[in-house]
């Protein structure tokens, strides 16, 4: 009896959760989306190792490319050699497949999984969170050994993304995304993603710093044995080519 | 004292006479013993040709006499699918050691590599798959190629791709007319593309922009067309060659047979049918079944009228394939077929497709013989390359481009889905989609791995692992680096297009030499193949192999015939059963009714031996004559079945398990031989009680008794 009433005595005396007002959690979510652009080109060489039920593990290298101008990106996967050639051309709102076995381009949709893995395109391409989404604070929780702001991301009317609703932790003392969580329109849990650090580099052409997870931890929620690990190893600022993001440059590379 | 001989014939003479004299117990008894004998001799006739026919449309089409796959498997193998999905096989990594090592069994005719699978044909919508044809003949004129030919087909492709974009137009303004404000405003960016690419001044200027204008019409404009759809292909990797020659039901009802040793794949005739066919043809045919062989009505049938609605309301696959000028020829064959003055193609299309009883023929032969060969009836021709992709061993999706030699059908077997649905692709093409990963490709992925110097974080301790430290995560400053694009691209390109395969010709050697999962044997005496079995058995450990019977093999499918004979068998044996019990009744209660006679031949000498005796001679009397005329009726049952045409197959599976249309059951000997020995068994036993009773009747009861 005694332990009970210094439990709520404690829960009484404990600050309460520091809600995040609209413009708050959305001004966090602007941020956050605002340190990755770069007004410019950048060019990433990642690691995909992928996890699969009944398969053996992969791992393939991968080089892409964005162009901050008409939301250009290129995914161009370079080993092993078996895969190399093949790459996913984002142009406005068409994701393309292309695989130079066959020297067929492929209209894939955003819920494409990048080389059969549990990343998606969004993983790889400037995040424009509120632009596609509504933002709204639910918690502000532990992770771990953080403090994380946890807000509820719905999809906007008419746009079109991997998946209708998001749940994200922000660190509450960085503002980096920490995890988030894929859910279908059902309310379903499809996958979570963990972003244990993050890096940043200078850019001339933004005049300021450019953000971007050093690792990403993805965890298939459906097959549960699956999952896929990102990590970027370098990233480049410096000005691209400027027909890089058609299907002629990539043919032509492929040839 | 009588001889045997003498005993035997008085012993029938009494039973005669007793069996007369009781004309309706054993007209009570002899019926059932008739019936149940029938249905024995008829119910195992039908059974014994289930099994001949499940047996011949399997080793005739894919199973051959056994099979052999790696005993290391995790499924068991399954040659028409496992439960929702390919069973998953360990693969045989040298077959052409496990040939070389089965074929040493004298009873081995054939070893047959396979690998079952299924991919996804690669498809877009028919704007999608009239751009790739025009960007293709774009690369060639980007190229330098100004050939008459490629022109030609370039002119044709424009104007056919016009065309599509103009109908794409007119159903769009036709569907604004119901849509809201807000829709109207949301598709405004969409509807200014589209009304861009139905302008002149968008051809006009096609030439001096190809590629940029390409891009346009794929980013902008072909999605909004209808979706296209995707269709699986399932299909058994194995030397063609080799196939066809052991499996003497498959042969190519169009086309050809892969040229021995190249690259190619043969596809179902059936799976083309249902999934490759223009789907207001496939209805059509449906509706010609319907109405031909299962004598429905379209007045009178909910089903045939949904398909007519269908056929009527989806004229858009039709439109959409014709060119201006094909266009023109269909409006002119269309009217004169059917007499209409009408100048509109769609409306004569809605015409031709709104089916009734009375008109149905007509419009059947009209479509086929003057719509049709405007038409590109199959979504894929013979001729045609494919691309096909699956998810491999490795992980990776693999894609790969196949040309089609023809299709296939299995003899007997031609509307079955079971087999039909089966197309056959050479062991090569079927490798590179398999993507068992070789000592190179692991090293590879070994280095790779290394590099990467990934972080294994298991799931259930992420969060704990990655967010145990504590003190915020900011984000670590460095210098962006100078990615040496040169290094990083050295493995694209200079990589060949599958296509560049097509003519190469592999030797025997070649196709021996790699991964299978399964191997079908073909035996030279198919009666030893239980000894074959046992042999193979003992060579098979060495080789890490599992030998299974064809029936085995076949999982599913198998154990359902297994099934269907032990239903059979299960209601025959109840029907025994209950026939014990009546003609044991039967039998007491007539044995009860003569207590008096039998005391007074018991009074006059009649040993119980003899009482027992005459008593189970009238019963063995009654089940012989009555089960030979079971047998007999049962046999007629038989003939009448197949002088009827047989069990017409109602579904597909009834088709695969009949082996044909029909199942024509024939009279087995053995079925008689086995019915009769238990009719008679059964009649024994249960005039054995009664014969018991009897025998413990005294004289002096008797005579005391009024019964």
């Amino acid at each position: 009896m005694k332990k009970t009433a210094l439990a709520l005595l404690l829960a009484l005396a404990a600050p309460p959760a520091l809600a995040l007002s609209q413009k708050e959690a959305f001004d966090l979510v602007e941020r956050f989306d605002e340190r990755q652009r770069n007004s410019g080109d950048f060019t990433g060489l990642c690691y995909l190792e992928q996890k699969e039920k009944d398969k053996s593990d992969v791992v393939r290298e991968l080089v892409y490319y964005r162009r901050s101008e008409g939301q250009r990106l290129l995914m161009l996967f370079t080993k092993p050699k078996a895969e190399a050639g093949k790459g996913y051309l984002r142009i406005e709102k068409n994701l393309w497949l292309y695989d130079p076995a066959t020297g067929k381009w492929e209209r894939r949709t955003e819920r494409e999984r990048i080389g059969g893995s549990d990343s998606r395109r969004g993983d790889f391409d400037e995040p424009r969170l509120t632009e596609e989404f509504d933002v709204k604070w639910e918690a502000d929780e532990k992770l771990g050994a953080y403090g994380a702001h946890k807000l509820l991301l719905t999809a906007k009317e008419g746009v079109d993304v991997a998946y209708p609703t998001a749940r994200i932790w922000y660190d509450s003392a960085t503002g980096n995304m920490l995890k988030r969580q894929d859910l279908a329109l059902s309310g379903r849990l499809m996958r979570t993603a963990l972003y244990p650090r993050w890096k940043k580099v200078y850019s001339e052409s933004k005049k300021g710093e450019v953000w971007y997870p050093e690792q990403i931890h993805i965890y298939d929620e459906i097959e549960k044995a699956n999952s896929t690990t990102v990590v970027i190893k370098q990233v480049d600022l410096r000005p691209l080519t400027a027909n890089m993001f058609t299907k002629a440059w990539l043919e032509a590379k492929s040839r | 004292m009588a001889s045997p001989v003498g005993k035997i014939r008085i012993l029938l003479g009494i039973a005669g006479r007793n069996l007369f004299a009781s004309r309706a117990r054993t007209a009570i008894i002899g019926a059932i013993l008739l019936l149940g004998t029938a249905l024995v001799v008829a119910g195992s006739s039908l059974v014994e040709s289930v099994d001949r026919g499940m047996r011949s449309s399997i080793q005739g089409s894919l199973g051959g006499h056994l099979q052999v796959y790696s005993a290391a498997s995790k499924d068991e193998l399954a040659l028409y699918g496992g439960m929702g999905r390919e069973p998953l096989l360990e693969p045989i990594v040298d077959f052409a050691r496990v040939k070389e090592a089965l074929s040493r069994v004298p009873n081995v005719k054939r070893v047959v590599p396979m690998g079952i699978d299924q991919a996804l044909v690669a498809g877009g919508n028919q704007l999608d798959i009239g751009l790739e044809k025009l960007r293709a003949d774009v690369r060639f004129l980007e190229g330098g190629d100004r050939s008459a030919e490629l022109l030609r087909r370039y002119e044709a492709h424009k104007s056919h791709l016009r065309r599509m974009i103009s109908l794409l137009w007119d159903e769009l303004q036709a569907s604004r007319a119901l849509a809201d404000d807000q829709l109207i405003r949301d598709r405004k960016q969409a509807n200014e593309d589209l009304a861009r690419a139905s302008s002149p001044a968008f051809w006009d200027g096609f030439e001096k922009d190809r590629l940029g204008s390409l891009e346009f019409l794929e980013n902008r404009v072909a999605p909004q067309a209808m979706e296209g759809t995707t269709t699986f292909v399932r299909y058994v990797g194995t030397d063609i060659d080799a196939f066809m020659e052991a499996f003497d039901r498959a042969y190519v009802v169009e086309g050809e047979r892969v040229p021995k040793g190249q690259r190619g794949i043969l596809l179902g005739k059936w799976y083309a049918e249902e999934y490759l066919k223009l789907k207001s043809a496939r209805r059509l045919d449906k509706l010609k079944d319907a109405r031909d062989y299962q004598r429905r009505t379209i007045a009178a049938d909910a089903e045939l009228q949904r398909w007519v609605k269908e056929n009527q309301s989806q004229l858009n696959e039709i439109q959409m394939q014709l060119d201006p000028l094909q266009a023109e020829e269909a409006v002119a064959r269309l009217q004169k077929g059917l007499g209409s003055s009408e100048k509109e193609l769609g409306k004569l299309l809605s015409e031709l497709l709104r089916t009734s009883d009375a008109d149905f023929d007509h419009k059947y032969r009209l479509y086929y013989e003057q719509l049709a060969p405007l038409l590109q009836l199959y979504s894929i021709r013979v001729g045609d390359t494919i691309t096909i992709k699956a998810a491999s061993r490795s992980g990776f999706i693999n894609s790969v481009n196949v040309k089609v030699y023809g299709f296939v059908h299995f003899r007997g077997l031609e509307k079955s889905r079971l087999a039909g649905v089966m197309s056959l692709l050479d062991l090569m093409t079927w490798r590179d989609l398999y993507g068992y990963l070789s000592r190179e490709q692991s090293e590879e992925m070994t280095a790779l791995r290394a590099a990467a110097g990934t972080r294994q974080v298991s799931r259930e301790n992420a969060e704990a692992e990655l967010f145990g430290g504590g003190g915020g995560v900011e984000a670590v400053s460095q210098k962006a680096a100078r990615i040496d694009e040169a290094a990083v691209l050295a493995d694209i390109g200079g990589r060949k297009k599958s296509d560049d395969l097509f003519d190469r010709v592999y030797t025997q050697e070649e196709r021996d030499r790699g991964v299978a999962l399964n191997a079908a044997i073909l035996l030279r005496d198919p009666s030893r193949l239980r000894q074959t079995q046992a042999e193979l058995e003992k060579a098979a450990p060495g080789l890490g192999l599992k030998v299974v019977d064809w029936q085995k093999a076949s999982g599913l499918v198998g154990q359902s015939v297994s099934l269907f004979r032990m239903v059979l068998y299960t209601a025959v044996l109840i029907i025994f059963a209950v026939a014990l019990v009546i003609i044991n009744n039967a039998m007491v209660m007539a044995t009860l009714q003569r207590v008096r006679e039998i005391g007074t031949m018991r009074a006059i000498g009649a040993q119980r031996r003899f009482v027992t005796a005459m008593l189970l001679v009238e019963t063995a009397a009654v089940s012989l004559l009555f089960g030979a005329g079971g047998a007999g009726l049962g046999a007629f049952a038989v003939w009448l079945i197949r002088a009827l045409g047989g069990i017409p197959a109602g579904n597909d599976q009834l088709y695969f398990f009949f082996s044909g249309p029909a199942l024509l059951p024939t009279l087995g000997t053995t079925s008689v031989a086995i019915s009769m020995a238990l009719v008679l068994v059964v009649s024994l036993i249960s005039g054995f009680y009664p014969a018991l009773i009897a025998m413990k009747v005294s004289p002096v009861e008797a005579m005391a008794s009024d019964d």
